[in-house]
């Protein structure tokens, strides 16, 4: 019983829940992981927050270089999947953590 | 030099507003004969609900301000409320005291008007939940709050609906209406008529099945819920409801006007004003765009969305509805104000109703029955050549049809409208209405969307520009009976603000660069500016004070949907200031010596300003 336990407790803890601030981007320099990750911001509805040219609106601006939770690509990467206490949700469920760090690549290539 | 004279003159007259030849300035003439109900009655010095009366005409009869002084107004007195979202709500005066609400994280205050420089009485601070923030679609703003049976009651943007004793500051009771995890807030000013409260939902690019309920004023329990769409039952869609058109008549149109299930995430919600006949007994409130934002997605009328509905105000029976944008495809809403007034027409007099729909038209309704009497362009729109009087029905623009991957250029006005939720004024001497309006057109791509719970469930990808002349923005005054403006005073920005109008024939209104003005009634003269801190998108307001001297009170800290211009030159910083008027700022206390200070009550200490939103 106990082993079953634990087995769901694994089940239900996705692998993308941790990652350090200081992770690299695995899909660092790629540009398919870039257009990857443009195509999941519009279908995740990233766009309906932080808007089709990312300079925010109903969520922040995320071309400002002002970034509330840290913007490294861990820290992003950590934003997206955990989601924050003010309204963010969480989207480690939603998306793969290969597809959460092609969001992280589209949104830093807004900031080269 | 004559020639010289003649060019002096028409540059006034291009600098004046065209005045209507019907009714003269000075006279005390009204323009179309209109007048209104303006129970119930307060007290002339009072303004114990946002719009003033039940009808929302925001007409106060107060004259001590008038044509002579009112270029006299100086600030007699300033609040900061420390909070930097958009400021929306009027404040209200009941006896003695000053009622305001901060927008999230809602914080009530009241201030002591008998004492000088109206010191805080008490601060109550409900600490809702901070998830709220990333849900709420325009700016984490509340329009307005309501006082009824010595409690001041209003939203919290986290679906709770609270009370509290208007003595004490204490909570008396806190309801929770909706799940905000899902997308639904609470945004709207609540309505009290008698011992009902009336709440609608807000999220309409959320997803969400949008609903308005009467809670009891005594111990915030629900006694009806009407949501918007899906089955009759749900919508309190009985044998009472006749709308006027036939395209309107039938079995469970909130299902069936949708493909599948998809009125579930219909939206369509009440997030803006309600408006009460204590004659007829019935509420008149608005519903919202549906979702998604993309049309080709839900083909079909979409019932109840972009519509008006009429309800019994005890049972919440549906009377009539009228769907102002069938399967709206640009964002239209129904939400704005409907000003119940008494118009003559066909040698008849009729109980009506004014409705300033986003899409540009302006609608005069019987609201005995729901027939478009008159309905016509208020501003800059071309996504419909007319409303067809004999159907009801928008005659569309081929050109104006979103298509997705595409982009449509020029479609007026974008999703924002020609006006939004910025309640206008009516005034039963002049028999006009007067509006802050916008100028605008949009370049428009939609995309298809899934819905997610909790995101956005939107698709519309714009880009927002000014319309013919540049200017974004302007104030009206609008004849309901013609259908046409009399006057109006062009500003470079979205006129954001509501309006009030009084006894005097002053209406003021502000606008998003900081302008708090006053202008004739009659003539749309500038009579008096005043730059403020920060830009106006909350309704002005008048009041008697303990001292008997009237004064005029207005919130700046732009913000709410006018954030959309917000990187549009003359857009101000936010900010949070009560601003209130006197001639010569004259108030309790005022004139040479040091005054009395009141520091009895400690403000909270502020939540750190989100260094964006979320």
């Amino acid at each position: 019983m106990r082993r079953l336990v634990l087995a769901l407790l694994m089940l239900a803890t996705p692998a993308s829940a941790q990652v350090a601030a200081d992770t690299p981007n695995p899909f660092e320099g790629k540009a398919d992981a870039v257009e990857a990750g443009h195509a999941l911001f519009g279908k995740m509805n990233c766009v309906g927050c932080h808007a089709y040219d990312l300079t925010g609106g109903m969520g922040p601006d995320l071309t400002d270089n002002s970034w509330q939770y840290g913007g490294k690509p861990g820290e992003i990467f950590h934003t997206i999947a955990e989601g924050t206490p003010r309204g963010m949700p969480s989207w480690k469920d939603k998306m793969t953590p290969d597809e959460i760090w092609q969001v992280v690549s589209y949104i830093h290539s807004k900031h080269q | 030099m004559r020639k010289i004279l003649l060019t002096a003159a028409l540059l006034c007259a291009a600098a004046l507003p065209a005045i209507s030849a019907s009714a003269p300035a000075g006279s005390n003439k009204s323009f179309t004969g209109a007048t209104a109900n303006l129970a119930p009655g307060d007290p002339a010095g009072q303004w114990t609900r946002q719009a003033r009366d039940y009808a929302n005409t925001r007409y106060s009869p107060l004259t001590q301000i008038n044509q002579k002084n009112v270029a006299r107004l100086r600030v007699a007195w300033t609040f900061s409320d420390g909070q930097m979202y958009g400021h929306e709500g009027a404040p209200l005066v009941v006896g003695d005291t000053m009622y305001l609400v901060t927008p999230y994280p809602n914080i009530a205050y009241a201030l002591d008007l008998s004492k000088t420089g109206a010191p805080i009485k008490w601060v109550f601070q409900p600490n809702p939940d901070p998830r709220a923030i990333g849900e709420a679609c325009c700016d984490k703003v509340l329009r307005g709050w309501a006082y009824a049976d010595g409690k001041l009651i209003y939203n919290l943007l986290d679906d709770h609906t609270v009370a509290v004793d208007a003595q004490t500051g204490k909570e008396v009771w806190r309801v929770l209406l909706d799940d905000v995890s899902k997308g639904p807030t609470l945004t709207q000013a609540a309505f009290v008529v008698g011992d009902k409260v009336y709440i609608g939902s807000s999220g309409g690019e959320l997803g969400t099945n949008g609903w308005l309920q009467a809670l009891d004023v005594k111990d915030g329990h629900t006694i009806w819920k009407a949501f918007t769409n899906g089955p009759d039952s749900g919508a309190l869609i009985g044998p009472d409801f006749k709308p006027f058109y036939p395209w309107m008549k039938g079995k469970d149109l909130g299902v069936s006007t949708w493909p599948g299930e998809m009125w579930k995430q219909g939206a369509s919600a009440p997030w803006g004003w309600v408006s009460y006949d204590p004659d007829l007994n019935e509420i008149y409130y608005g519903t919202s765009n549906p979702g998604p934002r993309t049309p080709s997605q839900r083909p079909g009328l979409n019932l109840w969305s972009s519509a008006v509905f009429a309800r019994d105000a005890g049972s919440g029976a549906a009377k009539w509805a009228y769907q102002f944008t069938p399967h709206d495809e640009w964002d239209y809403d129904g939400v704005n104000e409907n000003v119940l007034i008494e118009i003559p027409w066909k040698g008849a007099r009729r109980k009506a109703m004014v409705h300033f729909n986003r899409n540009g038209f302006a609608y005069t309704i019987d609201r005995t029955n729901g027939e478009v009497l008159v309905a016509e362009p208020f501003g800059t729109q071309n996504w419909a050549k007319k409303i067809d009087l004999a159907t009801g029905m928008p005659v569309v623009n081929d050109a104006a049809h979103p298509i997705v991957e595409k982009k449509v250029e020029n479609i007026c006005p974008p999703d924002i409208g020609v006006k939004n939720w910025n309640p206008s004024a009516f005034s039963p001497r002049t028999g006009l209405l007067y509006a802050g309006v916008f100028n605008s057109c949009m370049d428009l791509t939609n995309h298809i969307v899934q819905y997610i719970p909790g995101s956005p469930y939107d698709g519309m990808e714009m880009v927002r520009h000014a319309g013919p002349g540049g200017n974004w923005g302007e104030f009206i005054a609008w004849d309901p009976v013609a259908g046409k403006r009399i006057w109006s005073v062009k500003e470079n920005l979205y006129v954001w603000s509501g309006a009030v109008v009084t006894g005097s024939d002053l209406v003021f209104y502000g606008t998003m660069d900081g302008w708090f003005r006053a202008v004739n009634a009659r003539t749309g003269k500038v009579l008096w500016s005043q730059k403020l801190g920060s830009g106006i998108t909350a309704a002005p307001m008048t009041f008697v004070g303990p001292d008997k001297r009237q004064y005029v009170a207005v919130y700046t800290g732009v913000g709410g949907g006018a954030g959309v211009l917000r990187r549009v030159g003359g857009y101000m910083p936010g900010g949070n200031t009560l601003y209130v008027f006197s001639v010569d700022g004259a108030g309790i206390g005022s004139g040479a010596g040091q005054l009395v200070s009141h520091s009895d009550v400690a403000a909270p200490v502020s939540v750190p300003p989100a260094a964006a939103h979320n």
